[in-house]
C-alpha cells in the first residue's frame, strides 16, 4: 500500500475569482449606456461586464468595488482586471487600479481510481462529512488551509482555495487518504 | 418502614457512642437513626412527606398532593411563574361584560419561542409517531443550540425539524430528509443548511445512514411479508458491499432491492407505489434497480423462497 508520490495528477483550475478597486466612484448609468457588452442590474445595484479576450465577467459596483471572476490562472485574472479598468478609464473615469487580491481559486482534479466515500468518510472523521442524501460528494475541510474539497465516487475531486497553492498543496494532502479508501480495480 | 439514609455533613447530632457513622434518616417516623447501634439520635424531624393521602381506588383526576403543573426544568428556565386565571365568580367580570384582570400575565418571556419550538417539535414528532425519547433528544438539542445563538437568524421551525432529523438519526432510527420535510412546513434545502450548521456548532458528527434503518418501516408501509424484508434487507447489504450503486443514496438503494425483492416474492409491488413510500422518484429507483440486476441472483439470500424465478425478474 505504498503511496506513489510520483505520480502525475492534472490540477486543471476552472476558475479564479479576484477583487480589485478604482478608488473612485462609477456611475453604473454611464457605463450601462456606454460601455460596450454591459448588463445593468438596476434592481440589485450593479453592472457585468463581460470581457472577451481572457474570458472574464465583472461585476462593477457603483462604489468602485469590482469582482472579477471567470478566468482560468492568477496571472489571467490580472490582465483580465487590467483590461477592465482601462476600459472603465476610457468611458472618462479616473480609474486608479488597487488592492488587487485573488479571492477564490476552484481547480478539478481526476484521480485514476474509483473511491468508496462511506469508508472514507469513517477514517476521516472530524474533517469530512458525507450526507448521501442532501449531495452525492464528501467535503472535505482543511482548516489550516482554508481550503475545501469535495471528493467523489468516481474519483474526480473539486477544490476550493484562497489561491494556487493552496489548491495543489491541499491535493497533494488529501491523496494519501484518497488512495487508503480506492476501489481496486479486480 | 423505608427508610432514607441522606450523606449530610453531619449535623450537630451524632451518636454518642458511634460519632463517625452515618446517621440514617427515617422520615415517616421523623428520627434519625444510628445505624450501628439503632439508638434513636434526633427526633422531630419535619416530616417531607406528601399532605394528604391518595387511594387507589379514588377516581379522582386531581391529586391534591401536588401543585402547579409538570416542570420542566431541564429545558425552561425555571417555571415559578404566577399567571392569573380566567374569573369563574361574578364578581371578576366589570360593567361591560369584559373580565377584570384581563392579561394573563406574560410569563417566561426569555423562553417563549423555546416553548413555542417545543410545542413545534412535539406537533411534527406526533405525525410521524415518535417515541418521547427521541422527542427529548430533540428537545435538549434545540436547547443547546439556542443557548449558543450562533444560528439566531435561521428560522426556529428549521432549526427544529434540524434538530429533530438529528435526534433520530442519533437514537439509530434515522427518518430521511424527505420524511422530516413531510411533517414540517420548511424546504428539505433548509432542513438540510441547518443540519449542517447545527452539527458544526454543537461540534458533533452523526453516523452515516444504512440501508438496513429504512427497510423495516418501508417494507411494513407497503404491507410486505417479513421474508420479504429479510429480503430485501439482504440484497442492499450485499449490494452495497460489493459497491454495485457507488454514489447512489442509501434510500435509493434500499427502494430498489425492495422491488427486486417484491418482485421475486407473491407481493409484487411498482416502482411507483416503492417511489411513493421512500420519497424516491421512481426513474432513481429504475437505474438503481438497472444497477443491481446483473448480480441478482448473488444478491438474494441462500434460503429465499422464489415466486418469480430470478431470470424471469423484470428488465428494465
Amino acid at each position: 500500500m505504498d503511496v506513489e508520490s510520483d505520480v502525475a495528477l492534472d490540477i486543471l483550475i476552472t476558475n479564479v475569482v479576484c477583487v480589485f478597486r478604482t478608488r473612485c466612484h462609477l456611475n453604473l448609468r454611464k457605463i450601462a449606456l456606454e460601455g460596450a457588452n454591459v448588463i445593468y442590474k438596476r434592481d440589485v445595484g450593479k453592472v457585468l461586464m463581460k470581457l472577451r479576450k481572457p474570458r472574464i465577467t465583472a461585476t462593477i459596483w457603483s462604489s468602485g468595488k469590482v469582482i472579477c471572476t471567470g478566468a482560468t490562472s492568477e496571472e489571467e485574472a490580472k490582465f483580465g482586471a487590467r483590461r477592465l479598468a482601462r476600459s472603465l478609464q476610457k468611458l472618462g473615469f479616473q480609474v486608479i487600479f488597487t488592492d488587487f487580491k485573488v479571492v477564490n481559486v476552484l481547480a478539478v482534479c481526476n484521480m485514476p481510481f474509483e473511491i468508496r466515500l462511506p469508508e472514507f468518510t469513517k477514517s476521516n472523521r472530524p474533517h469530512a462529512s458525507y450526507e448521501p442524501e442532501l449531495h452525492p460528494a464528501v467535503c472535505y475541510r482543511i482548516k489550516p488551509l482554508r481550503a475545501t474539497l469535495q471528493i467523489f465516487s468516481t474519483g474526480s475531486i473539486t477544490v476550493t482555495g484562497p489561491n494556487v497553492k493552496a489548491v495543489a498543496s491541499a491535493v497533494e494532502q488529501i491523496y494519501p487518504f484518497v488512495f487508503q479508501s480506492r476501489k481496486e480495480i479486480l | 418502614m423505608a427508610s432514607t439514609s441522606r450523606l449530610d455533613v453531619l449535623p450537630r447530632v451524632t451518636c454518642p457512642n458511634h460519632p463517625d457513622s452515618i446517621l440514617v434518616e427515617d422520615y415517616r417516623a421523623g428520627d434519625m437513626i444510628c445505624p450501628e447501634c439503632g439508638l434513636v439520635v434526633g427526633d422531630r424531624v419535619i416530616d417531607v412527606g406528601s399532605e394528604w393521602r391518595t387511594f387507589s381506588n379514588d377516581k379522582a383526576t386531581k391529586d391534591p398532593s401536588r401543585v402547579g403543573d409538570t416542570q420542566n426544568p431541564l429545558l425552561s428556565d425555571g417555571d415559578l411563574t404566577t399567571m392569573i386565571g380566567k374569573g369563574t365568580g361574578a364578581a371578576s367580570f366589570d360593567e361591560f361584560g369584559n373580565s377584570k384582570y384581563q392579561n394573563r400575565r406574560t410569563m417566561s418571556s426569555s423562553d417563549r419561542a423555546m416553548m413555542n419550538a417545543f410545542k413545534e417539535i412535539t406537533n411534527m414528532a406526533d405525525r410521524i409517531n415518535l417515541p418521547r425519547n427521541i422527542v427529548d433528544r430533540t428537545n435538549n438539542l434545540f436547547k443547546q443550540v439556542y443557548e449558543q445563538k450562533s444560528l439566531k437568524g435561521r428560522s426556529n421551525d428549521a432549526i427544529a425539524s434540524a434538530c429533530l432529523y438529528i435526534a433520530c438519526r442519533q437514537e439509530g432510527v434515522p427518518r430521511t430528509f424527505k420524511e422530516i420535510c413531510a411533517v414540517s412546513r420548511i424546504s428539505k434545502k433548509e432542513i438540510g443548511r441547518c443540519f449542517k450548521l447545527i452539527l458544526k456548532a454543537l461540534e458533533t458528527s452523526v453516523d452515516l445512514i444504512t440501508t438496513g434503518d429504512f427497510m423495516s418501516r418501508f417494507c411494513s408501509n407497503l404491507g410486505l411479508p417479513k421474508q420479504v424484508q429479510m429480503a430485501a434487507t439482504h440484497i442492499a447489504r450485499k449490494a452495497v458491499e460489493l459497491d454495485l450503486v457507488p454514489g447512489r443514496s442509501p434510500i435509493s438503494v434500499a427502494a430498489a432491492a425492495i422491488y427486486m425483492a417484491s418482485q421475486a416474492s407473491a407481493e409484487k409491488r411498482t416502482q411507483k407505489e416503492i417511489g411513493d413510500i421512500a420519497g424516491v422518484a421512481d426513474v432513481t429507483i429504475r437505474q438503481s434497480y438497472r444497477l443491481i440486476y446483473p448480480r441478482a441472483p448473488d444478491l438474494f439470500p441462500v434460503d429465499f423462497k422464489f415466486d418469480t424465478p430470478v431470470d424471469k425478474l423484470p428488465q428494465l
